[in-house]
């Protein structure tokens, strides 16, 4: 864990060193902003349900951006060679970089509770049902991460891991989108498997146990799809 | 310190190391010469734990590859090209690869001060690594194979790229860490391996061809007796006379000049050629028996190889 804490804190200061990390921090508050104030202003509805909707295609934009060098820079530079021969195991790695990106959209993530702590200012909140969408939009984070990860460690190209990151991305986004239109058998199990499904459901301020569940195992499985990619490249 | 037994590699159908044994003592500079794609680059993959073996296993200091973390924790490892962090500073990459070497603070910070001053890293510390010069990024990156002051240092081509000032600088570095540590390090360039390292092996096509000091694979491949020639004119019609005689021969580096090997040691090769450049009217300007070089040796065995295949 203390490895997969160093490499966090590696990226980290990468991030901080260069200016894609502020470029894709400035267009995601600009782009919450936006459609926070949007509602607000334009709608003039004193709650925050309007930008937690939006926020899984916001992110479908965002978190592959924040990942894609993650792993496929890695490789491409040569430097996942020193990384894989210090004491560190794949998971480690595989960890630390998930804490890495899952930590800087947490960052982003803090600083849109400048709008929630400005509603309190205009009106009554439901603050439960807040609450609730941000643990509901966290765990969708870790899921795209996880998703995100697995797109940078299938290429050596960062430009690539966004496209693939993107791509599969937008059929879990789809995955949740499509599902009126299906026969009612495959809506049900479309329902039980869409991370959106349960996204939306927890957005009601309804946490369900099956909703954590299914948002955590998404990310373990491609955390494991990760781990197991970057095993595969040793063996080939 | 490093014991290689039946080490094999292969990748899809294609063999990169085939049943390498190889052991290299304490406290030993051991080069690792062979030519593009012999397979030194995926052996040492295999000693540092990235690759693991098709075949056959390795022992780092008794501990044997299956242990990779226990390995990793013996060796340091200079990759080729010396893959660093660029984005960051010298100074907090060595901090990252001694963190995950778990070095308490206070031995890093002393250890990033040794290593600074050995490998010349005092002035640029605070710099960016992706303004450094190749020969800085090959210091770094030794700098970081030497942090948490391994027994066994492992070096993949140290010295590519780097200009002549700097060859020399690396080489003395490698030579004093060759004073208390076991170095394994791979090369193309013969003369390097020759002034560096203890004792050398030679690999092609991912086989072990030759092991032993720079004198010993003289002796192996010395194996009859050689004469440098050099003609006023190209001497082609000598060597085409001598050819006929079934002697090994090859151009020498200066102009018009020749490296005539015969198998058999009892040979009076000088004469042969004398009389051959006589018999053409051919002047000669200068010619004496060749004292086999690495290069010869290296030529030899890898040759010999090439006309097995």
């Amino acid at each position: 864990m203390s490895a997969a804490w160093t490499i966090c804190r590696k990226e980290w200061r990468v991030m901080l060193d260069t200016p894609l990390g502020y470029v894709v921090a400035t267009a995601f508050l600009l782009a919450s902003g936006f459609f926070f104030g949007k509602n607000l202003f334009l709608f003039g509805e004193a709650e925050m349900r309007g930008y937690f909707e939006v926020l899984p295609m916001l992110l479908l934009f965002f978190v592959p951006a924040m990942s894609m060098r993650m792993l496929a820079d890695e490789v491409h530079d040569g430097s996942y060679e020193l990384l894989a021969t210090l004491p560190v195991s794949t998971w480690s790695i595989v960890l630390g970089k998930y804490l890495a990106v899952g930590g800087q959209v947490l960052m982003l993530f803090l600083a849109t509770l400048v709008y929630p702590f400005s509603l309190v200012m205009l009106g009554d909140i439901d603050a439960g049902q807040i609450a609730a969408s941000y643990l509901a939009a966290l765990l969708l984070v870790s899921c795209y991460v996880s998703v995100s990860l697995y797109a940078s460690s299938l290429t050596r190209r960062a430009v690539i891991a966004y496209v693939l990151g993107f791509g599969l991305l937008l059929g879990v986004f789809l995955l949740g989108e499509t599902i009126a239109t299906l026969p009612p058998l495959w809506q049900d199990w479309l329902v039980l498997l869409s991370p959106l499904s349960h996204y939306e459901r927890m957005l009601r301020g309804v946490i369900g146990l099956e909703d954590l569940m299914l948002l955590l195992a998404w990310t373990a499985v491609f955390l494991t799809l990760c781990w197991f990619q970057l095993e595969r490249r040793r063996w080939q | 310190m490093i014991r290689a037994e039946q080490l094999t590699r292969h990748f899809g159908q294609v063999p990169a190391v085939q049943q390498l044994d190889f052991h290299v003592r304490k406290g030993e500079v051991m080069g690792l010469l062979g030519p593009n794609g012999a397979g030194k680059s995926t052996t040492m993959k295999m000693l540092t734990c990235f690759l693991p073996p098709s075949e056959g296993t390795a022992s780092i200091d008794g501990i044997t590859i299956d242990e990779a973390m226990a390995v990793r924790r013996r060796i340091g490892y200079l990759p080729e090209n010396a893959p660093s962090y660029v984005d960051l500073d010298v100074s907090t990459h060595l901090q990252f690869v001694g963190r995950m070497h778990a070095l308490p603070s206070a031995t890093l910070q002393d250890r990033m001060r040794e290593m600074a001053a050995l490998c010349g890293l005092e002035g640029v510390m605070g710099r960016r690594i992706d303004e450094l010069s190749k020969g800085y990024r090959q210091r770094v990156g030794l700098a970081a194979s030497m942090l948490h002051d391994p027994v066994c240092l492992i070096l993949d081509e140290p010295t590519t790229g780097l200009d002549p000032n700097q060859i020399v600088e690396i080489r003395h570095l490698i030579r004093r860490l060759g004073e208390s540590k076991t170095v394994l390090l791979s090369s193309h360039v013969l003369s390097e391996v020759e002034a560096v390292c203890d004792r050398m092996m030679i690999i092609d096509q991912g086989r072990l061809r030759a092991i032993g000091t720079a004198a010993e694979l003289a002796q192996l491949a010395q194996n009859g007796v050689e004469v440098y020639v050099r003609f006023k004119q190209d001497g082609e019609r000598v060597i085409e006379r001598l050819q006929r005689d079934e002697l090994d021969i090859r151009p020498a580096q200066e102009p018009h000049a020749w490296l005539i090997h015969c198998a058999d040691a009892d040979t009076a090769l000088a004469e042969q050629v004398f009389y051959a450049a006589v018999a053409c009217d051919a002047v000669i300007v200068e010619m004496r028996t060749a004292r086999t070089s690495l290069e010869d040796v290296f030529h030899r065995i890898t040759g010999s190889a090439e006309k097995e295949t």
